[in-house]
């Protein structure tokens, strides 16, 4: 009995190739007359090829090595695509004003002026098939891991009129832990964003929570967003840049 | 006019605070990940710098799934040097061209999604089985060194990495039977429309 238990343990590190020669001899021994250890190891291996689906690099943290000349270099598309975008809004409202400057005065001097503005006004053409964006601008996303708790929480911040909403996914409470999700201002004010009970999944660990909530905090206000539940105790907390 | 200059400025420290703190969390990882496929550096920064230029474009498909953020970027990192790849082979083939092999393989379709499903999968882990997979698995280890790096027997490295793949293969299910787009259980459940739409 304790031979196949111990058999058993062998079949994970054995579909990962780690095994040395004897205990490979060993499973597959095993698993030659064994048809539950077969379709366990038929199992296994199918969650061994889903890891191949990410790369190594998946777990590298951080900047790149060797200066933000690279971030640099991006925010700097950043802020002329923003113009071009600009540009682009500022050309319609001109082409519109122009519209009604003709339907009003019905004349030909008008509409000309108007529509040489609107040339001039014209974006360049572009090759780019960029989308227009469809986030809200001023969007803001962060994530961080507790090291002591190992919660993790990432959130997207969106602005609304002077006030937020915030989507937060959260993984690593501890299951029946009931969870408040808080936005702290700069101030220090907290608000309450939602709350929930954490569940309990197969496995007996707490199950991953993705929540939609928001806050009378003003964007620009927002300084943190965290994980606590009702006695205080923080689980995971993410720094909002402003 | 001061007026309208105001919230543009706001407007856009928001954005560039948006694509920084994407950059100082991710960027190793993409751009490690960008130089190995695409073999130049150069080249490899462009597409870190495309990457996230279309992460701030669709910002609200970055948490609106159960793929991670990460996972999500080194697709659409990948995604664009297919694109790419693809764009150079069918053009007709110059005559001093390099016969390179493929940086990377061509059909992707199906993988596309699974970048971002798996490592969705293991934050969801615990730290202790997502690091046993990590040093097994992604780092190459042995059990030996697997032991050593983490601090625990090489029995218990052994039986961890056991019970992580099972605990993977719970985390799938349950993605499949909460999102119901699996029929098959334990297989990785597919991302929502909206955001292979955004990675394609």
């Amino acid at each position: 009995m304790s031979r196949q238990r111990h058999e058993e343990e062998l079949l994970g590190p054995y579909v990962l190739g780690v095994l040395d020669e004897a205990d490979v001899r060993r499973v597959e021994e095993h698993v030659g007359d064994c048809v539950q250890c077969r379709e366990e190891v038929a199992a296994l291996r199918e969650m061994e090829r889903a890891l191949g689906e990410v790369p190594a690099e998946a777990f590298l943290d951080g900047p790149p090595q060797g200066g933000d000349l690279l971030l640099r270099r991006t925010l700097r598309q950043v802020r002329s695509e923003r113009a071009a975008l600009a540009r682009r809004r500022y050309g319609l409202a001109g082409l519109a004003a122009a519209a009604a400057l003709a339907a009003v005065f019905w004349a030909g001097t008008q509409l000309g002026t108007g529509g040489s503005g609107n040339v001039a006004q014209a974006p360049p053409p572009s090759p780019a098939v960029s989308p227009a964006p469809s986030a809200v601008p001023g969007t803001r996303v962060a994530s961080a891991t507790d090291r002591g708790t190992g919660s993790r929480m990432t959130v997207q911040v969106v602005p609304a009129a002077a006030w937020v909403r915030v989507h937060a996914a959260v993984t690593g409470v501890p299951p029946g832990e009931r969870c408040r999700l808080v936005v702290v201002s700069r101030d220090g004010t907290r608000s309450t964003a939602g709350g929930w009970v954490v569940g309990t999944a197969e496995n007996g660990e707490g199950k991953g929570a993705s929540l939609d909530g928001s806050a009378a905090v003003a964007a620009a206000d927002v300084k943190e967003v965290l994980v606590e539940n009702e006695a205080g105790k923080t689980f995971v907390s993410v720094p909002v840049r402003a | 006019m001061a007026g309208p200059l105001w919230p543009r400025t706001r407007r856009g420290s928001t954005d560039e605070a948006l694509i920084t703190s994407v950059y100082e969390e991710h960027g190793h990882a993409l751009l490690a990940y960008a130089t190995r496929l695409t073999g130049d550096r150069a080249a490899a920064e462009d597409v870190v710098q495309e990457t996230l230029l279309r992460a701030w474009r669709h910002s609200e498909a970055l948490v609106n799934g159960k793929g991670s953020v990460r996972g999500w970027l080194l697709t659409v990192a990948r995604n664009i040097i297919t694109d790419r790849y693809r764009a150079k082979a069918a053009r007709p083939p110059e005559v001093s061209g390099a016969a390179a092999a493929p940086p990377v393989e061509v059909d992707h379709a199906d993988s596309v999604v699974d970048t971002m499903t798996v490592l969705g999968a293991l934050d969801r882990l615990t730290p202790e089985h997502r690091d046993v997979l990590t040093e097994l698995y992604y780092r190459e280890c042995s059990v030996a060194e697997a032991a050593d790096r983490l601090g625990i027997p090489a029995g218990t490295v052994k039986s961890r990495a056991h019970y992580a793949l099972k605990a993977l293969r719970e985390v799938f299910a349950d993605g499949a039977r909460e999102g119901n787009r699996s029929k098959r259980s334990g297989r990785p459940p597919q991302q929502p429309g909206g955001l292979r739409e955004v990675v394609a």
